[in-house]
C-alpha cells in the first residue's frame, strides 16, 4: 500500500500539453470560420491537406527513425493548422504540402522533436512556401469564395501595400476589423483573431507578455511616425490591423517553444519582434515583415532566456546589477589576446638530403595545406564569374550607356537626365535633363513619327525657352543611304536653336534633305510634336502616376 | 498593503471539506501512545523515564540534552518500552511507547502560570522550552532558541496564520476558536521581543476567523496587534514569502528571517506558547486535520501527541475507499506516510487521505514544451525548466548560475508543469550534481 514512491506535490493543475495544443486548435477555430467565409470551402482543403501531411510526415520520420511516435500531443496539428491559416486561399495544394515537409521534417524533427526546435516550424514552413512568387503577390479578395481546384483568384491589394506607401488603405476600418480585406487565409479577421487571444489568455495557455509587448511595441512606433494628413489613432489602428501582425502576435510569437521562459525575457522577445516588424515594414522593399521578424527573433531566444533571467531572491536590484556587472568584468578579463605567432623555422636537415631538399618539403607540406583553402578560393571565383556571365549585367549596362548617349546628343548641356512622371499625348516619355548643380535645363522629349518605311523614334531636347538642344534617332526603319541622309549629325544639327513651329519652307524652316524628303518631314513633324508637348507641359497640377498605357 | 511575491499557484484549495467542523477531542484516547525522542528538527532528546515507570498526565519523559526538545507524557499509565517505531517523518526513530491505563491522572508538580505583566524574556525563553515548545508549522525547530537569537533584533512579529497548504484546516480553526488566547501569546512574544510591530497574516478563505480575530481586537483596542488578510496563493505560508509579503524584504540568500528584522511564529506555536506561559501546561495536545476524499468522517481534532495516526483515521471513520496516499502534511509539500503505526508528533497538523480523482494521475514525464510556466510560477525566482536543461545536459557551469540553493521545494514548478515533469526532484538532483562536481 505505501510502497510506492509518490513524489510531491500530489496536486496538479488539471492542464496537460495535449490540452493547451487542443486550445490553441479551439482558439483558431473563429478565424478559420471567418476564412471559409469568406474565401470559400477551398480553405478547409487546405487546412485538411496540410494538418494531414503534418500529421504523415511526423508520423513516418518517427517511425523511419525509430523514436516513438508522437503524433498523439497533437503538436503536429497545430503546426498544420497555423501552416494552412497563414498561406493565401489560393495557395496550391502542393505548396502546403513543401511547407509541411519543411515544417515538420526540417525544423522540427531534425532538431529532436517537440520542444527542442529554435524555430517555429508553421511559421518558417509558411516562410519557405512564400518565397514561391506566385503567393506573394497574387492575393484573393475576400467574398469571391474559390472553388475547391479551380484557382483563379482576382488579385486584390493588401492593406499594407498601401500603407508601406505611407497610404491609408481604401478599407473601412470597422470591414478591415472584420477581415473584409485581401491577405492570408487567417490573417484577414482582427476579431476573430483577438477572440482566439482572449480565449488563450484566459485558458492561461500563452501569457499577455508576448502579444502585449508585440502589439504594443508597434502601436507605440506606429503612433510615432505618422505621416502628413492622417489621423494619428486611425493609422495605429490600420498598421496594427493590417498584414499578419495580429496573427503573428497571437498565434507564432507565443509559441512556447520558440520563445522565451523567463517572463522578462518573453516581454524583450515581444518588443524585439515588434521593433523588427516596424523595421522591416518602414524600411525594406516589402511591405510586410512580421515572419522575418519572429523568425529573427526566434534565434535570439538563447540569449534573451539568459538576459531575462530572474533577479535572486533576496538580493536587491542594486546588488543584481552590480553582480551582473562583475560577471561581465570576469568574462571580459577572460578574453586574451594571443599575438599570432609567425616564426620561419629553419628546416632540420634529414640524413642524405641535398641542402635545398627541406625547404621544398616545407613548400610541399604547406601547400598540401593550402590546397583545399585555394581550391574553394577557386571555386568560389568560377561561380561569381559564372553568375556574372549568365546574369548578364552587360546588356543592363549597354542600356544605361545608350540612354547616357542619346542625352548628350539631345541635350549637350546637360549631365544628367532623369525621367519626370509627366505624361502628355504623344510623347513616349519626357526626361528632365539637369546640369552639373542639378539645375533644369529642359525636357528631352520621346516623340515617334511615321517616316518613309516606318515610325521613327526620336529624343528630342528643348530647353525652358522652348528652343531645340539637339535631336537624337533612337530608332528607324529608313532606307540606308536614302532616308538616312536625313539623319546625319549635320541634318539634325540644323534643327538646334529653333522654336515655335518649324516648317519646310518659308521662314523659321528647315529645308528637306534631297533624296529624303519623307523622313525629314517626319523628323521635322516629330519635333514640332516635341516642342508642342513641352510648351503645353503642365508641370503644376496633379501629377498621374498612373500609366495610361 | 502593496506588498507581494512573485509567482505562486492556485490550487483548488478543498478546505470546505473541514472547514466548518469544530475542533473535537477523541472520544478514546489511543491504548498505546508512541512519543518519538526526535521532535525537533536538531536531533534526539534525552529520555527522563526507563521502561516499567508509572507516568501521569503532563510529566516530562525526556528533556533536552544536547538536542532535541523536551516530551510529556499525553496519558497517565506505564512506560512498556524505549525502542525504534516508525517515525511520521520515515524510517524508524527511538520512542517512548506508553501503555494508556485511561485514568487520565494528571501531574502533580506542574508549572505555575506566569504574570504576563512581569515577563522577562529569559523566564518565557526557560518555560517555553521547559514545555517542549517547537515550531508547529512544520519546521519543528526549537523556540526558546529562536526566541533568544531574535530578542532585540526584529521590528515585525508575524504570526503565521496563512495555512496555504490545501485541505489543512488546523491553523484555521484554531485562530477561529481561541483567537484570545493567539492573540495574549502573539502580545507576550512582541514584549519579550521588544518588536513595535505585530501582524497576524492569514488568506483570503479564512474570513470568518478574521472577522473573530478583528472583533477581538476591537474590543481590546489591539495595540500593535494587526490582522493582514491575504489573497489566496500559493506559498504565502512559506517563511520568506509571508515577510516579503508583510515588509516587502526579501531574505538574503542563505540568511535567515533575522536578516531582515523579522521573526514569524506559526498560530500553533503562539498557542502553545501561551498555554505554556499562562497556564503553564506543556505541548501535550495539538489540532491535526484528518482529511482528504479518502477517509469516511473528516475532521479537526485535538490530539494527544504520541497517538498512532491509524488509532486517529478510526477515530474519523476510517478509509471509505481504497487509497495509496496518506500524506501528512498538505498534499503540496507533505511526505507520503510509510507506516499507520506512526504518530502525530508536534509538527503534524495534518493527514491528508487523497482518494484517486484527488491527486494527480500516474503518467510518465512528458516533454519540456518550454511553455516558462514554472519560471513564472516559482516564488524564489528560480528557472527550473533551465536547471532541467543544464542537468541533463551536465552543465556544471550554467547549474552554478543558478541559484540551486534557493529552492525551498514549495513545489509550484511540478504543479504548474502541463508535460508533468518533476521539477522539484530536478532541482534537488541538480543541486546534488552540483555539490559533488564542485569537490
Amino acid at each position: 500500500m505505501f510502497s510506492k514512491k509518490h513524489l510531491s506535490p500530489q496536486l496538479r493543475q488539471p492542464s496537460t500539453t495535449k490540452a493547451m495544443m487542443s486550445d490553441v486548435m479551439v482558439a483558431l477555430m473563429p478565424t478559420l470560420g471567418m476564412a471559409v467565409f469568406f474565401f470559400g470551402i477551398r480553405v478547409l482543403a487546405l487546412c485538411a491537406v496540410s494538418v494531414f501531411s503534418c500529421v504523415t510526415f511526423e508520423f513516418v520520420y518517427r517511425v523511419l527513425t525509430g523514436q516513438p511516435v508522437s503524433i498523439q500531443d497533437r503538436s503536429a496539428c497545430v503546426t498544420g493548422l497555423l501552416l494552412a491559416l497563414s498561406l493565401p486561399a489560393s495557395t496550391p495544394y502542393w505548396v502546403v504540402v513543401m511547407g509541411a515537409a519543411f515544417a515538420i521534417i526540417v525544423v522540427k524533427q531534425f532538431y529532436g522533436g517537440l520542444g527542442r526546435n529554435f524555430m517555429n516550424p508553421a511559421l518558417a514552413g509558411r516562410m519557405l512556401a512564400g518565397t514561391m512568387p506566385i503567393l506573394m503577390t497574387t492575393w484573393p479578395e475576400p467574398m469571391q469564395r474559390l472553388s475547391l481546384t479551380a484557382v483563379d483568384a482576382v488579385s486584390a491589394p493588401t492593406p499594407m501595400a498601401y500603407l508601406h506607401e505611407g497610404a491609408m488603405p481604401p478599407q473601412d476600418l470597422d470591414l478591415m476589423f472584420l477581415g473584409n480585406r485581401g491577405g492570408c487565409m487567417g490573417e484577414v479577421s482582427a476579431f476573430m483573431l483577438l477572440l482566439g487571444l482572449g480565449y488563450l489568455v484566459l485558458r492561461r495557455v500563452i501569457s499577455f507578455r508576448v502579444p502585449g509587448g508585440y502589439l504594443g511595441t508597434v502601436a507605440l512606433f506606429a503612433l510615432l511616425t505618422v505621416p502628413d494628413g492622417v489621423s494619428a489613432p486611425e493609422w495605429a489602428a490600420y498598421q496594427l490591423m493590417g498584414g499578419g501582425l495580429i496573427m503573428g502576435a497571437v498565434f507564432f510569437a507565443t509559441d512556447p517553444t520558440t520563445s522565451p521562459v523567463t517572463p522578462r525575457g518573453q516581454v524583450m522577445y515581444g518588443i524585439g519582434c515588434g521593433l523588427l516588424t516596424v523595421l522591416l515594414r518602414t524600411s525594406s522593399p516589402y511591405p510586410e515583415g512580421v515572419g522575418w521578424a519572429i523568425l529573427t527573433m526566434n534565434c535570439m531566444v538563447w540569449l534573451l532566456d539568459r538576459l531575462g533571467l530572474p533577479r535572486q531572491f533576496g538580493v536587491g536590484n542594486f546588488a543584481a546589477t552590480r553582480a551582473i556587472l562583475r560577471r561581465t568584468r570576469a568574462n571580459l578579463a577572460e578574453i586574451k589576446f594571443v599575438m599570432p605567432g609567425i616564426t620561419i623555422k629553419r628546416p632540420v636537415l634529414k640524413e642524405g638530403q641535398a641542402p635545398g631538399e627541406a625547404y621544398l618539403d616545407q613548400l610541399r607540406s604547406a601547400a598540401r595545406t593550402l590546397g583545399p583553402l585555394a581550391a574553394v578560393l577557386a571555386a568560389t571565383c568560377v561561380v561569381i564569374y559564372g553568375v556574372h556571365r549568365y546574369t548578364d549585367l552587360d546588356t543592363a549596362r549597354a542600356e544605361v550607356r545608350a540612354q547616357q548617349e542619346m542625352l548628350a546628343q539631345a541635350m549637350p548641356q546637360a549631365s544628367v537626365g532623369v525621367e519626370t512622371p509627366y505624361r502628355a499625348a504623344g510623347a513616349l516619355s519626357i526626361t528632365g535633363g539637369y546640369d552639373g548643380e542639378g539645375r533644369l535645363l529642359g525636357y528631352c522629349v520621346e516623340v515617334q513619327s511615321q517616316g518613309f518605311a516606318g515610325p521613327i523614334t526620336m529624343m528630342v531636347g528643348v530647353d525652358l525657352n522652348g528652343a531645340v538642344t539637339g535631336v537624337a534617332v533612337t530608332s528607324h526603319s529608313e532606307q540606308d543611304r536614302v532616308g538616312t541622309e536625313a539623319m546625319t549629325p549635320e541634318a539634325l544639327a540644323r534643327y538646334v536653336g529653333r522654336s515655335g513651329t518649324i516648317r519646310s519652307s518659308g521662314p523659321n524652316s528647315v529645308d528637306t534633305v534631297s533624296g529624303a524628303t519623307a523622313t525629314s518631314k517626319a523628323i521635322t513633324a516629330g519635333v514640332n510634336r516635341a516642342l508642342n508637348i513641352v510648351a503645353n507641359l503642365d508641370t503644376e497640377g496633379e501629377v498621374n502616376y498612373e500609366d495610361t498605357q | 498593503m502593496t506588498h507581494s511575491f512573485f509567482g505562486g499557484v492556485f490550487p483548488a484549495t478543498r478546505k470546505g471539506i473541514t472547514r466548518r467542523k469544530p475542533i473535537a477531542r477523541l472520544a478514546k484516547a489511543s491504548k498505546e501512545i508512541i512519543i518519538p525522542l526526535v521532535m525537533c528538527a536538531d536531533g534526539p532528546a534525552t529520555p527522563l523515564v526507563s521502561p516499567g515507570d508509572a507516568v501521569t498526565v503532563g510529566q516530562p519523559i525526556a528533556r533536552r540534552g544536547e538536542t532535541g526538545a523536551s516530551a510529556h507524557a499525553t496519558v497517565s499509565g506505564r512506560v512498556s518500552a524505549i525502542e525504534d517505531r516508525p517515525h511520521p517523518w520515515g524510517g524508524l526513530s527511538p520512542a517512548i511507547v506508553i501503555q494508556n491505563d485511561d485514568r487520565n491522572e494528571p501531574y502533580d508538580g506542574h508549572m505555575d502560570p506566569l504574570d504576563p505583566r512581569q515577563l522577562t524574556l529569559r523566564q518565557a525563553a526557560e518555560r517555553v522550552e521547559a514545555a517542549g515548545v517547537v515550531g508547529m508549522g512544520g519546521g519543528a525547530f526549537p523556540t526558546q532558541e529562536k526566541l533568544l537569537r531574535s530578542a532585540g533584533r526584529v521590528d515585525t512579529l508575524i504570526v503565521n496564520a496563512a495555512e496555504c497548504e490545501p485541505y489543512v484546516t488546523a491553523d484555521y480553526r484554531l485562530l477561529l476558536e481561541r483567537s484570545e488566547h493567539i492573540l495574549r501569546g502573539a502580545q507576550a512574544l512582541a514584549r519579550c521581543l521588544s518588536c513595535q510591530r505585530v501582524v497576524v497574516v492569514t488568506e483570503g478563505d479564512k474570513l470568518s476567523a478574521v472577522e473573530a480575530v478583528e472583533r477581538r481586537l476591537r474590543r481590546r483596542g489591539g495595540g500593535r496587534v494587526q490582522i493582514l488578510t491575504v489573497r489566496t496563493r500559493y506559498p504565502l505560508g512559506a517563511e520568506k514569502q509571508i515577510i516579503q509579503t508583510v515588509t516587502g524584504r526579501e531574505v538574503p540568500p542563505g540568511g535567515s528571517p533575522l536578516d531582515v528584522r523579522c521573526a514569524v511564529f506559526n498560530v500553533a506555536t503562539v498557542y502553545a506558547i501561551h498555554d505554556a506561559l499562562f497556564q503553564g501546561r506543556p505541548l501535550t495536545y495539538r489540532v491535526v486535520t484528518v482529511t482528504g476524499g479518502a477517509v469516511t468522517r473528516p475532521r479537526n481534532m485535538w490530539v494527544p501527541i504520541g497517538t498512532p495516526l491509524r488509532h486517529l483515521l478510526e477515530a474519523c471513520g476510517g478509509l471509505r475507499e481504497e487509497t495509496d496516499r496518506i500524506l501528512i502534511g498538505g498534499p503540496m509539500m507533505g511526505t507520503p506516510v510509510t507506516s499507520l503505526e506512526a504518530p502525530v508528533t508536534k509538527d503534524t497538523n495534518s493527514m491528508v487521505c487523497l482518494a484517486s480523482w484527488e491527486h494527480k494521475p500516474d503518467r510518465p514525464a512528458g516533454v519540456c514544451i518550454r511553455c516558462g510556466k514554472c519560471v513564472a510560477s516559482c516564488p524564489m525566482h528560480l528557472a527550473p525548466t533551465l536547471i532541467r536543461r543544464a542537468l541533463e545536459d551536465q552543465d556544471l557551469s550554467k547549474l552554478a548560475r543558478y541559484h540551486l540553493e534557493d529552492c525551498n521545494a514549495c513545489g509550484c514548478c511540478s504543479f504548474i508543469c502541463p508535460a508533468q515533469i518533476p521539477l522539484v526532484e530536478t532541482v534537488a538532483q541538480a543541486s546534488l550534481l552540483l555539490k559533488k562536481g564542485g569537490e
